[in-house]
């Protein structure tokens, strides 16, 4: 098992009045790709700038490497960082904005020549020396940033929303890229998105922010398939969450119908969500499902159709390869494994605390 | 249509903006001395302007005033402005309004507190001081330009820096230096600019001996527009018109092209910022350096001699003798009223070694304690200066122990012949209604209170409250038959028949005789004031010795007849006034009146603020009514 890199410790940052993050615990092992997941505001830039050392938290301790480094200056610590905003420098070329970590370490000029070609190789911006930062195009910077964030090979290479300004087929080439890179490199990525898509894509580990709260922290499939709350369900991929009673264990009760799953555990007859994705409901001719409904909304999506069907008073989310018309009636069936059961939240609060791994 | 008329509304503006300088670039290469004639195309005087020493020395010292107080105010200002942009913004707005608002102060405030401040801590006015004062406000001027271009600056490339392992300092001269550099050129251009451009503040912060190009060329033309001056203005307008020019393409320059630059013109540019530039400055400071330790040799302080005088109140010739002779070498100032002479000396601010001011300030001065005796020893020409002048000194210096007079002259009434055929001889002809309309007075408290007082037969340094409203009553009296209360056009008017009797200075009363025989001027009976201007050696003089060695010169009847053609006020000095060759002047009764009508006569004497208030509070009362 690889070492823990990075250690946060009971983190907590206020900007006055506003609390960003709240006693937040969170590990990152070595050669791992993180990512930091939540909606805009839920403090993800914050986190990377504690980490980065551009902010110090009010309470908790930064560990890197066993070291605490709460209190270290962001020039002297072994991290280098990818910003929203990309931070180069505009009267420097392209060379000299790669080089400059590398000056700063005072290597010989070959050696730094042969670094930014590397460097800007990596990225495919080869032959970009002696452009100016104003004549590059948005994602164009966003790589020249990303390539000065490895060129110094750096143990660990934050990055916020780096892929934010691509198109869809660039920000996927660039998504195999920085794969390509953390392998190659060995470096260890931390990575902030709100594109939910990008963290399952490309993490080891994803976790789940809002309000300043982790929601939930694992791989990819975890995060998906097993959401541990309403939030994250939501937050990943389209769900149906449903309101539902846990008649006993492998059978729960949604809008009145009867569903076999395979949760056990939460009791006889109590309260609980019941998650379905839209791409596991199976529809079925009238009559041969769990419950029946009627089409009331189509649209296609290329690979597959998005259709909404109203059963039991409430809309559900159906993808599918196979087309019903609007106004058709259809069965709906859901096989017993592709139904997530999930403890329902007794407080307001409770909706957002940190579940712990 | 329209746009034809613009265009000419255009050239007209820029012809009325223009037209001035215009003129005096083309006079600058008159060859004629006369603004008058036109007498072709010369540099000649470009030429002599450049073997001027005093131009010379006053050219360098304006260089490295401008440059040191650029590159100082722009090390302070980048610094603070950096400073208030990481304040909050609130706090940033009242920053910068705190170092605006000298900028938009008036000159002549900053450059009087900036006196004072000095005077206060007991600085020594001179270079140092100016170049305090232009440091001091050039810095808003450097912030002004900084301020906007760091707001410009992504504060992330800062943090983008340290990431990468930069140390802040490393950071700030790799990352946001070369951001914000245009700010920083233009603003250190718009601090040369200024520093090149002061004249007020430079005027009030000096000492004696230094001088800027601007305050040089205010003290020549006092003496009379010299071409030499046009030509040093045109080459100064040329400079600050150049700079400007810079100041204002640089930073849009640098944007333009930056697109299109390749990285060997971009080295070109940086080699013009990083070496040029300063290399100029150097080579400017040192070349600028070694002229003038060669044209001013070092000066070995004992033989220097600071003097402090009235404008034009000496021959230069003088002045040159004196330091051939002794091999003194003579730092001269020059002052314009009593009252901007006296807190010089008394706040010690500048030792001078010799200085001239009139009676009532002497007395004053004696009080305060701020004058040294003379040595007489030192002084043997002092038998030249005739007896009843130093009688008449004792009103103001009562043993004759710290003064020597220099100039002297009386009031009185100057009138045409033509127009009055009677005999003047008392002040109340000032009061007879046969010349309304055709009187002048003079348009200042004492003087107007003085023929007043003494026309009722009191002392005009009368503090008599009775007295006084009485005068008061008698000058509201004669308001109705006063063609106009003026100070110099006494001369002119009288000079061109426009009225028959004036109030006149003595000194005056002998250029309109020259101008118009039909002047005649008389001391009336009742007596008037007269007054004496003499050299006086303050307390701190540290070179009183070469100040004896002045004074004793000057009291030469041949360097006194020299000074008295020079200045044409009368001169105590009895055996210079007998080497009068003009016969005319030699036995003027206005130059020298009869001992028995000067006996008559007082000096003013300083009365104290409370009575100064009352004498201006009775004169507004006259002048209101
Ligand atoms: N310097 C600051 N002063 C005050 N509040 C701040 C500051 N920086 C961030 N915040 C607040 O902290 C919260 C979290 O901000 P943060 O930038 O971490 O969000 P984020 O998760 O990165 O969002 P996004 O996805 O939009 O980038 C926000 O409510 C933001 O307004
Ligand atoms: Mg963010």
């Amino acid at each position: 098992m690889a070492k823990k890199l990075i250690d946060l410790v009971n983190i907590s940052k206020s900007y006055g009045e506003n609390l960003v993050l709240d006693d937040l615990n969170l590990y990152v092992k070595e050669n791992e790709f993180i990512t930091l997941l939540g909606p805009s505001g839920c403090g993800k830039t914050t986190l990377l700038r504690i980490i980065g050392g551009f902010e110090s938290p009010n309470t908790g301790s930064v560990i890197f490497d066993g070291k605490d480094i709460t209190n270290l200056a962001p020039n002297k610590r072994q991290l280098n960082t990818v910003f929203q905003n990309y931070g180069l420098f505009n009267h420097m070329s392209i060379a000299e904005n790669i080089a400059f970590p590398l000056k700063i370490k005072k290597k010989s000029k070959s050696y730094i020549e042969d670094k930014v070609k590397y460097a800007l190789k990596l990225v495919n911006l080869d032959g970009f020396e002696t452009r100016t930062v104003d004549s590059l195009s948005g994602g164009q910077k966003q790589r020249i940033a990303i390539a000065r964030g490895i060129v110094s090979e750096p143990k660990v290479l934050l990055l916020d929303e780096p892929l934010g300004a691509l198109d869809l087929k660039l920000r996927q080439d660039m998504q195999y890229e920085l794969i390509r890179l953390k392998n190659e490199l060995g470096i260890t990525f931390i990575y902030v998105t709100h594109d939910q898509e990008e963290a399952l894509t490309m993490s080891d580990k994803i976790v789940v922010m809002n309000q300043g709260y982790i929601q939930q922290i694992g791989t990819p499939e975890d995060i998906y398939n097993e959401p541990q709350n309403a939030f994250v369900a939501d937050f990943i991929g389209d769900s149906n969450i449903f309101p539902a009673v846990m008649v006993h264990d492998k059978l729960v009760k949604i809008l009145g119908a009867e569903f076999e799953c395979v949760d056990v555990g939460f009791g006889v007859n109590k309260p609980v969500d019941a998650v379905i994705r839209p791409e596991d409901i199976d529809l079925v001719p009238v009559g041969t499902g769990i419950l029946d409904g009627v089409v009331t909304h189509i649209i296609f999506k290329g690979v597959h159709y998005e259709m909404e069907v109203t059963a039991n008073g409430y809309k559900w989310l159906v993808h599918s390869t196979d087309m019903f018309p609007v106004g058709s009636e259809v069965g709906i069936y859901v096989k017993p494994f592709e139904i997530q059961i999930m403890k329902k939240p007794e407080s307001e609060d409770e909706e957002a605390i940190v579940i712990d791994e | 249509m329209k746009k034809f008329i613009s265009k000419i509304y255009l050239a007209l503006i820029i012809i009325l903006l223009y037209a001035p300088i215009l003129t005096l670039v083309v006079l600058s290469f008159n060859s004629s001395k006369t603004r008058a004639k036109w007498g072709g195309i010369t540099g000649k005087w470009y030429v002599s302007l450049f073997h001027d020493d005093g131009i010379m020395n006053a050219l360098y010292t304006t260089l490295v005033i401008a440059l040191l107080s650029a590159v100082i105010a722009t090390v302070i200002g980048t610094a603070a402005a950096i400073g208030i942009s990481a304040y909050r913004q609130r706090t940033k707005s009242i920053f910068m309004g705190v170092t605006n608002i000298p900028m938009l102060n008036a000159d002549i405030v900053t450059g009087i507190s900036l006196m004072l401040l000095f005077i206060a801590f007991k600085f020594t006015l001179g270079f140092k001081t100016i170049l305090l004062a232009h440091i001091t406000f050039n810095i808003p001027y450097v912030i002004l330009s900084v301020a906007p271009k760091l707001k410009q600056t992504n504060k992330s490339t800062y943090e983008a820096a340290l990431d990468l392992g930069a140390s802040p300092i490393y950071a700030f001269f790799k990352v946001v230096f070369p951001d914000i550099l245009p700010g920083v050129i233009s603003g250190f251009f718009l601090a040369i600019t200024m520093s090149l451009d002061d004249f007020i503040i430079t005027h009030f912060t000096k000492g004696p001996g230094v001088d800027t190009l601007s305050t040089k060329i205010y003290s020549e033309v006092r003496k009379g527009i010299k071409p030499e001056m046009y030509a040093l203005s045109t080459i100064m307008f040329l400079t600050v018109f150049i700079l400007l020019i810079l100041i204002n393409t640089n930073p849009k320059e640098n944007k333009k092209t930056e697109h299109i630059i390749n990285s060997k013109a971009r080295k070109v540019s940086k080699l013009i910022m990083h070496r040029l530039i300063p290399a100029t400055m150097v080579v400017v400071i040192i070349i600028g350096g070694f002229v003038y330790s060669k044209t001013n040799k070092t000066v070995d302080s004992k033989k220097q001699l600071i003097v402090y005088n009235w404008g034009e109140y000496i021959d230069p010739k003088v002045l040159t003798m004196f330091e051939k002779e002794t091999g003194i070498n003579v730092v001269y100032e020059e002052f314009e009223t009593n009252e901007i002479m006296y807190p010089k000396i008394s706040s010690g601010a500048i030792s001078y070694d010799v200085v001239c001011p009139s009676d009532y300030m002497i007395q004053r001065m004696i009080k305060n304690n701020l004058l040294s005796k003379i040595d007489f020893d030192k002084v043997p020409n002092i038998k030249h200066i005739g007896s009843q002048y130093m009688k008449q000194s004792r009103q103001f210096d009562p043993t004759n122990e710290y003064s020597v007079p220099y100039c002297w002259g009386t009031v009185g009434i100057l009138y045409n012949k033509k127009m009055v055929k009677e005999k003047v001889d008392s002040w109340n002809i000032l009061w007879n209604k046969k010349y309304k309309d055709n009187i002048l007075m003079q348009d200042s408290v004492r003087d107007s209170f003085a023929v007043a007082l003494k026309s009722l037969g009191y002392s005009l340094n009368s503090a008599d409250l009775d007295e006084l409203n009485a005068a008061k009553n008698k000058l509201i009296k004669q308001k109705p038959l006063v063609q106009a209360y003026v100070i110099d056009q006494v001369r002119d008017k009288m000079i061109g028949n426009e009225a028959a009797l004036g109030v006149i200075y003595s000194g005056e009363a002998i250029y309109t005789q020259k101008e118009n025989p039909n002047l005649e001027y008389v001391i009336p009976k009742e007596g008037s004031n007269v007054w004496i201007d003499s050299w006086v050696i303050p307390k701190n003089a540290k070179h009183k010795e070469n100040a004896e060695k002045f004074i004793n010169f000057l009291c030469r009847p041949d360097i006194a007849l020299l000074n008295f053609e020079y200045i044409t006020y009368s001169t105590p000095n009895v055996d210079a006034a007998k080497l009068i060759k003009d016969p005319d002047i030699r036995n003027s009764k206005t130059a020298f009146p009869d001992p028995k009508d000067l006996d008559r006569c007082e000096t003013f004497k300083y009365l104290g603020t409370k009575y100064d208030r009352i004498y201006n509070e009775l004169w507004r009362e006259v002048k209101s009514k």
